[in-house]
This record gives C-alpha cells, sequence and structure tokens, in this order.
C-alpha cells in the first residue's frame, strides 16, 4: 500500500518536474521517468502485460522521438525561451487543486466505486488479446499505416525545379 | 478512503498538472509533453478500473490499443514540430497556420 502510493506521488514529482525544467532535454528525460513509474504501477496492479507495452513503448520508443525532435529545435529555444512565471505557478496551482479537490473527489470516487458491476470471470490474456479483440488488431495495423501516412505527407517529395 | 479513491485523486492530480501544462505553454514540444501526461493519468484510470471490477484482462488490451494510438499521434505531432520549425524556425504554436496550403 505504501509502495502503491509511493508510486503515485513519485509519477506526480516527475511529471511537475518535466512540465517546470527549463530545458527541453530534461523534460523528455523526465517523461521517461513518469512512463517507469507508470509502468511499475501496472504491474503492481496485476497488469504485466501493459506495463511491458507502456515500458518498451512509451519509455523507449517516445523518448527517442522526443529526444530526436528536440535536439533539432534545442538552438532556438535556448536563444529565445518562454516567459517562466507561469511554470513557476505550477506548484502553488496544484497544491490548491490538490486542497480543494481533497474535500470533494474522493466522495465522488467512492460513490463512483460503488456503482461498480464486478466481472464474472476473465479469460486468459492470450485469449482476450488474439481471439475476443482481433478486430481491435487490424484497427491497430491500420492505426500505424495512418501514422506513417501522416509523415509522408507532412514531408513529401519535393518535385518543383 | 479506499485504495480506488485514493488511486483516482492522485490521478486527478496528474491530469490537472498535464493540462496545466498545455495550458500554459506555447511551445509545441511542451503541448506534447502535457499531452502525454494526461494521456498517462487515461491510462492509468483505465488499469486501475479494471482492477476495482477484477477485469483487468480486457483493460490490459484496450491499454495496447491505447498506446499504439498514442505513438501514432506523437510522431504525427513531432512531424507537424519539425515541418513548422523549417518553415518557420520556431516552435511557437502561434505559427502553426503559416502551414496552411
Amino acid at each position: 500500500m505504501i509502495y502503491h502510493n509511493l508510486l503515485f506521488v513519485l509519477a506526480i514529482v516527475f511529471a511537475m518536474w518535466a512540465v517546470m525544467a527549463r530545458r527541453l532535454l530534461t523534460s523528455a528525460v523526465m517523461l521517461a521517468l513518469l512512463s517507469v513509474c507508470v509502468s511499475l504501477i501496472f504491474f503492481n496492479l496485476g497488469a504485466p502485460w501493459a506495463g511491458v507495452f507502456e515500458l518498451s513503448v512509451c519509455a523507449g520508443l517516445i523518448t527517442v522521438l522526443f529526444i530526436g525532435a528536440v535536439s533539432l529545435i534545442r538552438h532556438e529555444d535556448e536563444a529565445h525561451p518562454e516567459n517562466r512565471a507561469r511554470f513557476y505557478a505550477l506548484p502553488l496551482a496544484a497544491a490548491i487543486f490538490a486542497i480543494a479537490g481533497w474535500y470533494y473527489l474522493p466522495p465522488f470516487f467512492e460513490e463512483l466505486a460503488a456503482w461498480r458491476r464486478m466481472a464474472s470471470g476473465s479469460p486468459a490474456i492470450g485469449l482476450a488479446l488474439w481471439d475476443l479483440r482481433r478486430p481491435d488488431l487490424l484497427g491497430q495495423i491500420l492505426m500505424l499505416a495512418a501514422g506513417v501516412f501522416v509523415i509522408k505527407s507532412v514531408f513529401p517529395r519535393r518535385t518543383e525545379k | 478512503m479506499s485504495v480506488f479513491a485514493m488511486d483516482w485523486y492522485l490521478i486527478a492530480l496528474l491530469i490537472f498538472i498535464g493540462f496545466y501544462c498545455m495550458l500554459a505553454s506555447r511551445s509545441i514540444v511542451r503541448q506534447l509533453i502535457g499531452l502525454e501526461i494526461v494521456s498517462k493519468g487515461a491510462m492509468l484510470t483505465v488499469i486501475s478500473a479494471g482492477a476495482l471490477t477484477a477485469n483487468i484482462v480486457f483493460a490490459q488490451a484496450l491499454l495496447i490499443t491505447m498506446i499504439v494510438i498514442e505513438v501514432v499521434v506523437v510522431a504525427a505531432g513531432l512531424a507537424l514540430l519539425v515541418k513548422n520549425f523549417r518553415v518557420h524556425g520556431t516552435a511557437d504554436i502561434w505559427k502553426l497556420d503559416g502551414l496552411k496550403g
């Protein structure tokens, strides 16, 4: 229980660090650490498949994409930095939200949890993923093809002389 | 307080941080970082609800789809960022309308 809440608090700390960091590279690395925390929470909640995907794709692939893009625009960002005052106000805003939410959100979530309907026995992950949700896999392949198509259309081959 | 309510309270805080980042910044990279944080919160809610109703297998299958969609969205957003940077030399979100054909 303490380990579980500690992982959540660590995830929030890394998220705040990612938002408040002055350098974009630090933000990207903190985002990767946030992903690692989230994947550890998945393992802790008994969802190892989701944890593995989160760790490999979100903490790995997306971080590589971010670092590649940030290294392209880093000089411009350091030459003309944004106004930092709004980011330094984030801990204050988050604290106000946390204190105000402490009185209203947990009772609402308790009520939400009372409406739950328990599942009647869940199948194995292989059955759920490969048999019952097979159209999802087709959708994922189409989604990846759409991503490739977007990048192809954003960077067309130059044909004009 | 139950574990579920405490989890969702902390997830609400995480999502607030992501939305604040998206509201406060004009840089495209920080917009995408905010979007990533919000989507992490959404994934945690899906898995937490799956654990609550003893239905974690379907929650995992749904989450794998969410992760794939997230990767595609981030890749498309970063491609727009690089294109915008090549055309205008800036990562400002207000300059994105200069890309219109």
